[in-house]
């Protein structure tokens, strides 16, 4: 008995010392101290070492747009480091091209902020801010999507342009143990920044969907930051082909009532791919635009409509319908929003019907 | 079977917070030795392989593909809906593995019932014998897989 009680003893004994020597060794060989990083060659941040250049940036108020957590799985955190951060990680090579790797473009959820960096960060994510807001209102659009209306609190207003997105910060629930964050565009107009809308479609086993869908009332307090991207209506005279299914309606959206505001009159037809009646929405606020709208046409399709949906309208999958309705595209310019799978059958098409490729923008939720 | 220090990496790597948010593993206590055997037993007293398993689902997720994201009929009874998430996801086996995020959503319509797997699903049942541990997101017990993907002992070869 004495012999056991002895072993047990040891065995306590030789385990606390472990814990110390790792509480030692976390706060001495990890500790890299005040480090510096340098920005676009001009400012300067004194930080503390040991974290990730993401994290450490977010610190700092500069949000790089991510999606995974820094996990290094969604390859959107990607920045140049031109100095201090050694060679890209395995982890990082499968998300870098050839000409990124030699512009020393890297993952910043990689890079952990050891020594003194310098780094080039996009003007545009310096406007990215983080704000607090309160669910104002939910509404359900279909059986799979929820339209979400934000209203910021702090700051009480946002300036984006049509077509971008924000990161919905999910709080820790029972799918997450620590804060993640989920890309969704914009589907509200950026006439009033002081409330913002998104569209969320439900996603078997999301972890945001699911907070969004299962979880998410009225009154309860959110946190975005943004906004991000690239997806917007180019200043052109040229007829625009709009392309969306599910959710992808947000950006659509958001440009279509901005171009009503400004008076846009350049010719649109908008195509909107659907499954079955129960998956289209919007139908009345799209009819209204094409009353405010000079040359708008709202044209959707339904792939599968139901037996009691007494559909007149154009049915097969959306690239049919585009290609029924397109007889030259050549002169036009194409935007997309929707699932990848969607986006490039669609990209396909418009590039058969004479659509320089650098003409087709899009948002793909991937 | 005693799991090997190889395997104790692996499971390491599934932990929560290493590849996803929430790991593979669930809240499945067993180690990932014993996972992988118990599975492999039920898919073997099936007559199914898991190779066979895995070409069932990657037919499935080929026809569903169809739809373009959004959800289409593919007979004899099922709904597919294959949709992308962003971002890619390396193997826990720690293979060199890496796959895009593609989720599949078969429903059997007759069964009412569903499961959603994804490409890292398919690479892990038809590599390793993994279908995840108990209480994971994306865990498939190879019976409830086997009957919503309308698999037989036909299916084994």
């Amino acid at each position: 008995m004495i012999s056991f009680l002895i072993a047990v003893g040891v065995m306590c004994a030789l385990t606390s010392l472990l814990a110390v020597i790792m509480v030692i060794a976390d706060a001495t060989i990890a500790n890299y101290g005040e480090v510096t990083l340098t920005i676009n060659g001009e400012k300067t941040l004194t930080v503390d070492g040991g974290s990730s250049l993401l994290s450490t940036l977010k610190e700092e108020e500069i949000f790089i747009p991510s999606a995974c957590g820094g996990r290094g799985s969604c390859g959107l955190c990607k920045l140049k480091v031109l100095e201090g951060a050694g060679e890209p990680l395995p982890t990082e090579t499968p998300w870098l091209t050839p000409d990124e790797v030699a512009a020393q473009v890297r993952l910043s959820c990689q890079v952990k902020v050891k020594n003194d960096l310098r780094i080039e960060v996009p003007e545009a994510l310096f406007s990215v801010k983080q704000f607090e807001a309160e669910v104002s209102a939910l509404r359900n659009l279909t059986h799979d999507i929820k339209e979400v209306r934000l209203a910021l609190k702090a700051p009480g207003g946002i300036t984006f342009r049509a077509g971008q997105y924000i990161q919905f910060e999910v709080p820790a629930y029972e799918l997450t143990d620590e804060p993640v964050y989920r890309a969704y565009s914009l589907s509200s107009s950026p006439a009033d920044g002081s409330e913002i809308e998104l569209e969320v479609r439900y996603v078997p086993n999301g972890i945001c969907t699911t907070y969004v869908h299962q979880h998410l009332a009225v009154g309860e307090p959110v946190t975005v930051n943004g906004p991000y991207g690239e997806f917007y209506l180019r200043d052109t005279e040229r007829d625009i082909i709009f392309i969306a299914g599910g959710s992808g309606m947000a950006p659509i959206k958001s440009i279509l009532h901005e171009m009503a505001r400004r008076g846009n009159r350049r010719k649109a037809r908008y195509f909107f791919g659907a499954r079955s009646m129960r998956d289209l929405f919007l139908l009345e606020e799209m009819k209204a635009l094409e009353g405010e709208l000079a040359d708008f046409c709202f044209i959707p399709g339904l792939s599968d409509p139901a037996p009691d949906d007494d559909w007149s309208g154009e049915t097969g999958l959306i690239t049919e319908v585009v290609g029924r309705h397109t007889a030259n595209a050549a002169q036009a310019e194409a935007y997309l929003c929707g699932s990848p799978l969607m986006i490039d059958a669609c990209v396909a098409v418009l590039k058969e019907k004479g659509m320089p490729e650098e003409r087709i923008y899009f948002d793909k939720f991937a | 079977m005693i799991q090997s220090p190889c395997m104790d990496r692996v499971q390491r790597e599934m932990r929560p917070g290493v590849i996803t948010q929430n790991g593979f593993l669930g809240s499945d206590h067993r180690s990932l030795q014993e996972i992988l055997d118990h599975d492999d037993a039920t898919v073997r007293r099936l007559n199914l392989t898991h190779q066979a398993i895995a070409a069932r689902m990657c037919a499935l997720r080929d026809a569903g593909e169809k739809g373009l994201g959004e959800t289409i009929a593919v007979a004899p009874c099922f709904e597919i809906r294959v949709d992308s998430v962003r971002g890619k996801l390396p193997c826990p086996f720690m293979g060199g593995t890496i796959v895009q995020k593609l989720n599949t959503t078969v429903r059997h319509t007759v069964l009412d019932r569903e499961v959603t797997y994804t490409d890292l699903n398919i690479h892990m049942i038809e590599e390793h014998g993994f279908y995840e541990g108990h209480g994971s997101l994306f865990r498939m017990a190879p019976e409830e897989l086997v009957a919503i993907l309308e698999m037989g002992e036909d299916d084994g070869a």
